[in-house]
Order: structure tokens, then sequence, then C-alpha cells
């Protein structure tokens, strides 16, 4: 990561060498909330989905490793979309989220909604009092399951590792450091109402709950 | 009015540096610091983070507003969802006739333009515009694939829309 | 006749839909990755679109044929090149890139794309080799390379401009190379 001292951006400003084309097609060219409302076909993210996971399974021994991976893959993309919403709220609610659960409220709402259509099903707290870092984000049925049949040998593998990875980024972006993993708690029962209900765990760093007492001290 | 701005990655490293001057009051853009206070610019800045670390926990708002004074230096910060700090150094110009804001300085009647008074509501609104620009285009910036966490933004097209911000609002 | 009937049937074809920021962004950490994978070795990350883009074109093409209710094989490659521009790139990435170029014998045409949902978030890095060298929506390139062997048509598919480049437009070159027999397996050249 790049750690520039004092001084050494204004140094090597001006050296870039990309070119653009003539016509202003760029990023900076286009609004920003140009594909806010865009749809695509489902299945163009399920083709680019799976093969994101299969070529990720060629790279890796076991299912954790892969999961780590579709995590790993998933954080830039939570980093981005942090600040991508925010500057969509409208003026009035354009606040960071100084709380944990001003964040998780975030990402329940307007994570979810922006990326899956409608809000998260539910938002808990560990119950356990000897984990007080944990919480819970409820999907009755994850869009990224929805697609993907796992092999029967993968049977634990939840795809929805890659979604926990884009919550972690919003989470470490928002300076919120947590781990954020997927686990399917859908029974396997037929007549299951939700077999791809998932359960996404947050558990923060000691560093978040500590500042949440001072804050809420303050 | 002088203005020295900077985005301050979450390592505390600068991203994005750019010096400039007014643009109103008949300013010609270009800044006129002192060649020593140049120097101190960036010490200036980086000593006012402490202070943004104090106020970032307790106001949720973007726009912070004016955090920091040194001297005649005034420090306005904007902080991103994602924790950059954007700051900028804004420094009236000492002398009258000394630029295009020194006139400004002497008169009355404009001691609340942008040009000429560094707390006024007038310059904490075009500040808070200038900011919400910059803001977009660095999301825009950040959004691409190949943009990772803390890198420096060095593309021209961002200096432009930087620059074009500074012009309009300051 | 045929074109209106192609730009028929891509309107009326209807699925469901996700939001495109969360494909567009899914996309672009695929290349990231590759990126990080390969030691930005932009040809092997060309190379690796182009095979991701191959087996989703095998699998695409039954789901395409089902959606926009093909039952008749395309009479010609003109015809073909119809399909893909109005039929397959708008039932799957909303667009509708423009057909152009042709070669006299009609073995070769470009797609010139005025709009590319990929492409919309991008700007390639600024290492002085990327935009010489990473043709960024490549895996486009390798779905019509398997969707059309699918269909036996062998064909060769390549971008030869892009604006993440600094291009003013974007261009894919489609090349037939021949029509495949139905008993004999396809060749590796």
């Amino acid at each position: 990561m790049a750690h520039l001292g004092p001084g050494k951006a204004a140094s090597s400003k001006e050296q870039t060498g990309l070119r653009y084309p003539s016509n202003g097609k760029t990023i900076y060219h286009r609004p920003l909330n140009r594909t806010k409302t865009a749809e695509l076909s489902q299945s163009s993210f399920a083709y680019l989905f799976s093969e994101m996971v299969s070529y990720a399974q060629r790279r890796v021994t076991g299912i954790q490793e892969l999961e780590k991976r579709l995590n790993l893959q998933g954080h830039p993309i939570g980093l981005k979309l942090l600040d991508l919403l925010l500057t969509r709220e409208p003026p009035r609610s354009q606040t960071r989220p100084l709380t944990i659960i001003a964040l998780l409220h975030f990402i329940k709402i307007n994570l979810w909604t922006h990326l899956f259509g409608r809000q998260a099903d539910r938002l808990e707290k560990s119950s356990n009092p000897d984990t007080p870092d944990e919480y819970m984000i409820i999907d009755n049925e994850p869009l990224v399951n929805a697609y993907i049949s796992v092999p029967r040998e993968m049977s634990q593998l939840n795809c929805a590792a890659f979604v926990a990875g884009i919550i972690e980024g919003v989470c470490d972006g928002a300076m919120f450091p947590a781990r954020v993993t997927a686990h399917s708690v859908g029974g396997k029962e037929e007549g299951e109402m939700w077999p791809g209900k998932t359960v996404f765990l947050v558990k923060f760093q000691p560093e978040v709950l500590e500042r949440e007492a001072l804050i809420g001290k303050g | 009015m002088s203005y020295y701005f900077a985005i301050i990655g979450t390592q505390d490293n600068p991203l994005f540096e750019y010096e400039f001057g007014t643009s109103k009051q008949g300013g010609d853009g270009q800044p006129r610091f002192a060649e020593q206070a140049r120097h101190l610019n960036q010490f200036v800045l980086h000593s006012s983070l402490d202070i943004v670390e104090e106020v970032q926990w307790t106001n949720g708002q973007l726009y912070l507003k004016v955090i920091d004074k040194f001297f005649t230096n005034y420090i306005s910060c904007f902080m991103t969802a994602g924790n950059v700090k954007f700051l900028l150094l804004h420094q009236p110009t000492a002398t009258a006739g000394g630029g295009g804001g020194g006139a400004a300085a002497a008169s009355t009647r404009n001691s609340t333009s942008v040009g000429a008074n560094p707390t006024s509501p007038q310059t904490e609104e075009a500040i808070k515009n200038f900011f919400n620009e910059v803001y977009e285009n660095y999301v825009k910036a950040i959004m691409s694939p190949f943009y990772k966490v803390n890198m420096e933004i060095r593309s021209p097209v961002f200096r432009q829309r930087v620059t074009a911000a500074g012009r309009k609002y300051l | 006749m045929a074109s209106s009937k192609a730009s028929r049937l891509g309107e009326e074809t209807r699925m469901d839909k996700v939001n495109a920021e969360l494909v567009v962004l899914t996309y672009g950490t695929i290349v990231a990755q590759l990126c990080k994978d390969f030691d930005s070795d932009y040809v092997e990350v060309n190379k690796q679109l182009d095979k991701m883009g191959y087996n989703i074109g095998l699998r695409l093409i039954e789901d395409y044929l089902a959606k926009s209710n093909t039952v008749r094989r395309c009479s010609n490659f003109r015809e073909t090149a119809e399909m893909i521009a109005k039929v397959g790139f708008k039932i799957f990435l909303n667009i509708t890139p423009t057909i152009t170029n042709w070669t006299s014998d009609g073995k070769q045409f470009s797609l010139v794309f005025d709009e590319n949902p990929f492409a919309d978030f991008v700007e390639l890095p600024d290492d002085g080799r990327a935009q010489d060298e990473l043709w960024y929506s490549n895996i486009l390139c390798g779905v019509l390379r398997g969707a059309l062997e699918m269909v036996q048509m062998q064909v060769e598919a390549h971008f030869i401009s892009d604006v993440l480049r600094g291009n003013d437009t974007t261009e894919m070159r489609i090349s037939l190379i021949r029509y495949i027999d139905d008993e004999l397996p396809p060749e590796d050249d």
C-alpha cells in the first residue's frame, strides 16, 4: 500500500501517461448517478459470478480458502459502494455512520436495497454475553446462491462469502474494522421455506466497541 | 485569498495536492503564499489531522467546516464516507494590493465575501460547494476497479475537475 | 426485414433483472483479480478473460435460444450479426452495438459499442502498459466465440479499439472461420 510522505504526491503529479478519447468518454464526463437505477439481466450476473467462483476454485485448495478468496473479491466493492451510496443520499441524511447500529442499518437498508432490490430480512445482536462484538445480518434468500449449483463435494461452500466480503469492505471503509463470514442456516428438509437462508456474522474488532463505549459516555 | 487543497488518506498519507488562488473579485486564480509559507502549508495541514480525529466521531456530517486555525491560515475539512479527508487551507492575502483578493480585505463592503473573510457564511458555503464537487469526482476516481484504497490519485482529468471547481466557487 | 425482426426480438424478451452496478462491479473485481494474479501480465489477462467468456458462451447459447424464441438457424453470417447485436447484446447487456465495416466476402464485420456497461466506472492503470496491452472487456470476445461454436460456427473475435485506451470508439472485429460440420468435433488451430 502506498504510504507517501508529505511532499511526495506533489513531486509526482502531472507525470501521468494516460490517454483519453477526444470525445471525452471518461467516467469524469458522465453523471455519477447515470446507472443508479439501471438494470441488467440476472443471467449476466449469474454467468460472471459462477465464472469467478470456478476460476477461484482452480487457484485454491479447500473450501475455507475459496470462501476467503471470494470475500477478498467482494471487499473492494464494499469500499467503493460506501462512498457511492452516501453521495446518493439526499443532503439531509448524508451523514457518516458513527455507531455500530447506524452502520448496520446502512448495510441492511441502503446496501441491500441497492444490490438486491430489497432490504436484508433481519438484523440481530448476539444474545451471547461472551460475544458482544457479534451482530448478524440475515438474508432468507441470497441472490448469489440462487444461481450457483454447488458441487456435492463442496456442499459446505456458501458463495455468499462474496457478499460477506462486500459487507466487510463497507465496515472497514467506515472505520469499523470487522471480520464478516457467511453461514448457511437453512433447513435441508423437504418443504423448508428458506433452504438458502444465510446469516452474515459480523464480528467487530475490540477497538470498535471501545470507541463506541467512549462515544456513548460523551 | 490563497488556497492549498489536499486529500489525505486513511493512513494520513497525501493522495492529491493542489495549490491555487481565488478567482473571485477579479482574482487570477494564482496562489500568493509567501515563499516561506508555502513549505509550511503541508505541515500546517498535517498538524490539523489530530483535531480532525477528535471531531470525526462526534460529528457525522461530511462537511466539518473550519476545524483549525494557525496564524492567518484557516483549515476547512470534509470527511468522505470512507474516512478520507479533504483539507483546504485558506489564507487571506495579507497586504492590500498584493493580489486579486488584497483589495477586498480592506473594504467593509466586501468583508463577508469569499475572497476576504475565511469564516463568513458565504465562504463556508462556497467551500462546501467546492468540497461537494470534488467529492463527486473523487467517488468517480475510486470507483475504478484498479483504484486501491489510499492510492495516489493521478488522473489528469480529476485534476482538471478540481481546478474547475476551485475556479467556480473559490 | 431480418433487421427489424431482430430488434423486435431484443425488445420483447422479458426476464429477471438485477442492478446493473452489481454486474459491473463484479466484472471489475474479476478483472482486477486477474491483473493481480498474473502480476499485470495483461496479455495473459486478456487470454484468461477470453477463456472465461468462452465458458460462458458455451452455456449461454441455450439461455439465448430460449429467451429469444429462436427456432431457426440463421441463413447467413449477416443475419447472425444482426441477431448478435440486436438480440444477444440486448438481452444480456441491454445495449445494441452497431454493425459495420463488412468485408466484401461477408465474412468479417465490426461491432461498435457506443455504450459498454462493463467500462462504466473504469480508468485503466496508469502504468504505461495497460492502455497498450489490456483489452478490458475481452470477456465478450470469448462469449461470442463460445456461443457461436455451439451453433456450428467457428469465429475469431478481438477488440481493435477501446475508449478506455484513449480511442474514440470501442470496436470488436468478428471473423467467420468456417461452419462446423455437425458430425465432426471442432478443430483446434
